[in-house]
């Protein structure tokens, strides 16, 4: 019989030969394919800045063409955001994080300065326009879910911005308080009449007691400073006013 | 309803928080009311320097046809500031220095500041010297109804005299006593 290998010490060394290549071998393939993996990445990097370069003031300013860009990297798994510091290598090459970060302070100055005049939560609609007008015209539109996704970027800040959704109008709170069910009817109810409300409308509309609406409102009223009192109404000795559901023009 | 601005028979642009009906009730929750207070008291000095009103009283407030009804009453939407809402306005404005209640000892009725003692005094002293008054003595009466209108025009005489107490403390005037009515001179520059 005779085996490839042989018997003896020289035999011992030649099976040793054998492993050494195979491991060799097997060294230069997983080389070749992280070479062959790290070539794609550069590719799909150039590729990516080429598309940042020279889309990069289309997803700046056009609304649903962002809308599109954000889809399509959500879709692919990546977060334009994301990286270890700074908003990471995406973030430098389309500029995006800036921007974002940018938008994300602007609706925390306008969420501040309105805050003394509707207690701290805000209509969607209403902080787009204002954040629209503090950009100015040059900067181009911006849409609720651009808001949306900055507000998501001030969360490790802490500071409690948050967007709820009140029978069918989303709002955005800024301040690190529940809104309980109640005051989410009253707020729901609120938005229909400009911000007027009284005790009788939660009785009968929602079939409140009057216990129940009075203290929703007097909540509201005292703790929260989510509204205004209002003693001087014909028909109601009490009306309540949502400061956050009224529209204020200027 | 969108709550706008407005512009008042006598060209006074009212914010658009006066459209709100609540803005005319006194609130409750005490930082709301903070934040009531401190557009009135923007409202009460805007529209004061607007018309070179002097005093505030809370009559004002108590009967209609006086100078302050464009401001406490809208009729638009049928709401008034009240009287007792007014006097906490006034003593939130009296203990921010934007105000004095005047005569002292009383809450009824304030001069308003809406240029404060030492503004006051600058202007007086700036239009003394453009007018060629340095070093000669002038009448109360001269400063406060020259025949040329100046930015001193009717500014009541309790106010003049703090102005000129803050003139005299830097030298820069001088309150001479006389029979007929207090005079006063000014210098160009303290240090005499």
């Amino acid at each position: 019989m005779h085996r490839l290998g042989g018997v003896g010490l020289a035999a011992f060394e030649r099976h040793e030969q054998s492993k050494r290549s195979f491991a060799e071998l097997s060294n230069e393939l997983s080389q070749s394919q992280v070479d062959h993996l790290h070539s794609q990445l550069n590719q799909f990097r150039t590729a990516l800045a080429r598309f940042a370069s020279s889309h990069r003031e289309t997803i700046k300013n056009d609304p649903t063409f962002r809308h599109a860009f954000q889809q399509m990297c959500s879709s692919i798994g990546v977060d334009p955001l994301a990286g270890p510091r700074k908003g990471g290598w995406w973030a430098e090459l389309l500029g995006i994080g800036d921007w974002q970060y940018e938008l994300g302070v602007q609706i925390v100055d306008v969420c501040v300065s309105t805050r003394e005049r509707n207690g701290g939560v805000i209509e969607m609609a209403e902080l787009v326009r204002l954040v629209t007008k503090l950009r100015g015209v040059s900067a181009g539109t911006i849409t609720e879910d651009d808001v949306v996704r900055s507000i998501k970027t001030l969360h490790p800040l802490g500071a409690g911005y948050q967007v709820v959704e009140v029978g069918g109008i989303k709002m955005v709170r800024s301040v690190v308080k529940e809104l309980d069910e109640d005051q989410a009817i009253v707020l729901a109810l609120a938005q229909e009449s400009g911000g007027r409300i009284v005790e009788d409308t939660l009785v009968d509309r929602k079939g409140w007691t009057q216990e129940r609406a009075h203290a929703a409102l007097d909540n509201m009223l005292l703790r929260d400073g989510l509204c205004w009192l209002d003693e001087q109404d014909k028909q109601h000795d009490r009306v309540y006013w949502v400061t956050s559901a009224m529209q204020w023009e200027a | 309803m969108a709550l706008s601005t407005h512009t008042t028979s006598s060209g006074y642009l009212l914010p658009s928080i006066h459209s709100a009906p609540p803005f005319f009730t006194q609130q409750p929750n005490s930082s709301t009311q903070a934040v009531v207070t401190e557009h009135w008291t923007r409202i009460i000095l805007g529209y004061a320097r607007h018309r070179r009103l002097f005093f505030l009283r809370i009559e004002d407030a108590e009967v209609a046809g006086g100078d302050w009804d464009e401001v406490f009453r809208n009729e638009r939407i049928n709401r008034r500031l009240l009287p007792d809402h007014l006097q906490t306005i006034l003593a939130s404005m009296a203990g921010k220095s934007q105000a004095v209640y005047e005569p002292p000892k009383q809450t009824r009725a304030v001069l308003l500041y809406w240029r404060r003692p030492e503004e006051w005094a600058e202007v007086l002293h700036t239009w003394v010297s453009s007018t060629g008054h340095m070093n000669t003595i002038m009448t109360f009466y001269e400063i406060t109804d020259p025949p040329v209108e100046s930015p001193l025009s009717g500014i009541p005489e309790v106010l003049l005299r703090k102005a000129i107490a803050i003139l005299a403390k830097t030298g820069r005037a001088q309150m001479i006593g006389a029979a007929d009515g207090d005079g006063v001179r000014f210098f160009a520059s303290g240090g005499k």
